[in-house]
């Protein structure tokens, strides 16, 4: 395979070049990147308020793998390749409660939550269970790397990256103000959007402020490109931050429960960074979200979008106005942003389109990106 | 004795197909235990052991009470390793 030339990436941000069009547009750099970037790092694929009760389970195709999310008894999650160790069949084809174990609906072996191998029924001929040369303890599921942060179930397919505080350690530590229970907002705070582009340029355009003002014009009476900063940390993580975010109310002047603890950074604060390389997250003093960009193919991506608040739905009925409020407030921004990342998808069909060239006072965090993939990429090929 | 356990499964082969039609699990648990104790009774070890494994796997899909004991069952005639459970 041809490969992409990658050094105009990897320098500084003021005469550095993007990613070249093939990182884009080609199925054969699509799948590099799924084994360089996506496998090989800790990636969102689901959010644990879609497991909420012991024994759901909810089976995904994670860029062609199949896998399935578990709650175990004991309320963890674990994730395990959707594939029976017999004959490869696949186990569980739509979401589910798991009563007691997972039955493979070709030869019956079964698994327990935690992915333990049980039964091999008629494994030795018909009404013999067992037999010398099957070893059930070396038959369970394959289970894939996971964690849970904020609700994210993020996986790391290739079992070789560092581990998950030690690879975003910096960015937990950033807000760990807001590490404390988070609840869903319920069906209203929860959508998706299927995007004619390339998954990195919906990272790249979460990343920055510059094109606020244009793009989102409804938000300049408060929020202006001056009120933005750029949030970059080599190899790590970037976005951007605001420092005048202003609540949502009603007309009687509520306002969202703020979440607890919060130091005044956050009174009018707010950050957007995402997770390299697929996870966008906020975090605002009322409320949070979540979006985990699905790659599909080179040009399909579908944006997972939750909505998470200081307070229990179900317990703060007084409230559900306001949160529609604002899933519709952040469905608008999103969707305003979707003829950018599909334009620039289109865009990188021109042939003579070398990368593009950087802003380097407004476009650091996405550079930023770009290095950290060109550098996924590196390490990969070299590997 | 033989002629006698046909006879018996035949009877119950159209309540294991409602069974497995409506996935009716205690039922299968059920039927296929009753398939079971037939089949010992008129001493056909195999064919006893083919139905309790699959009152026992249905029993263990369900996560039914009955699963421990089923497999029970099959350990102590050698048909199946003894789980915990």
């Amino acid at each position: 395979m041809k490969q992409s030339e990658l050094s105009a990436v990897l320098t500084d941000v003021n005469c550095a070049k993007g990613l070249p069009n093939e990182h884009y547009i080609s199925a054969e750099m699509f799948a590099e990147e799924k084994r360089s970037v996506i496998f090989a790092n800790w990636s969102g694929v689901g959010f644990g308020k879609d497991i909420p009760s012991p024994g759901d389970a909810k089976p995904l195709d994670f860029l062609g793998m199949p896998i399935v999310l578990v709650r175990d008894r004991d309320g963890s999650i674990g994730v395990f390749q959707n594939t029976c160790r017999h004959r490869g069949m696949i186990l569980i084809d739509k979401p589910q409660n798991i009563r007691g174990a997972i039955r493979c609906p070709y030869h019956s072996w079964c698994y327990s939550l935690n992915g333990a191998l049980r039964a091999t029924p008629h494994v030795g001929g018909p009404g013999q269970n067992k037999h010398d040369d099957i070893n059930m303890d070396e038959l369970g599921l394959i289970r894939i790397r996971s964690f849970v942060w904020r609700d994210v179930i993020f996986i790391n397919v290739d079992g070789q990256a560092v581990d998950f505080e030690q690879a975003h350690g910096a960015l937990m530590e950033r807000w760990k103000e807001f590490d404390q229970p988070l609840h869903h907002g319920g069906d209203a705070s929860s959508f998706k959007l299927n995007v004619k582009t390339n998954w990195k340029l919906a990272v790249e355009n979460y990343c920055e402020s510059y094109h606020l003002p244009w793009v989102h014009p409804g938000l300049n009476s408060y929020s202006r490109l001056e009120d933005h900063y750029n949030i970059a940390v080599r190899g790590s993580y970037s976005g951007q931050g605001t420092l005048v975010y202003r609540q949502l109310g009603d007309d009687d002047g509520k306002k969202l429960p703020d979440f607890s603890g919060l130091s005044d950074t956050w009174d009018e604060g707010a950050e957007y960074i995402t997770f390299y390389p697929n996870v966008l997250f906020g975090v605002q003093r009322d409320h949070c979200f979540a979006i985990v960009l699905e790659p599909v193919s080179c040009g399909e991506t579908v944006e997972h979008i939750e909505l998470y608040y200081a307070k229990d739905e179900g317990e703060t009925p007084e409230y559900d106005g306001l949160r529609a409020a604002n899933a519709a407030l952040w469905k608008t921004v999103f969707e305003e942003d979707i003829f950018v990342v599909e334009g620039m998808q289109r865009g990188r069909h021109g042939q003579l389109f070398d990368g593009g060239r950087f802003s380097p006072a407004m476009d650091g965090p996405t550079h930023n990106f770009h290095h950290w993939i060109a550098t996924q990429i590196e390490h990969g090929r070299a590997g | 004795m033989r002629r006698a356990l046909a006879d018996d499964l035949a009877a119950m082969d159209e309540q294991i197909m409602a069974a497995h039609a409506q996935h009716d699990f205690p039922a299968l648990v059920h039927l296929y235990t009753c398939a079971a104790d037939a089949a010992e009774l008129a001493d056909q070890q195999d064919a006893a052991a083919f139905y309790l494994t699959h009152a026992f796997v249905f029993a263990l899909e369900a996560g039914a009470s009955e699963a421990a004991a089923l497999n029970k069952r099959l350990a102590d005639i050698g048909r199946a390793d003894l789980l915990e459970f």
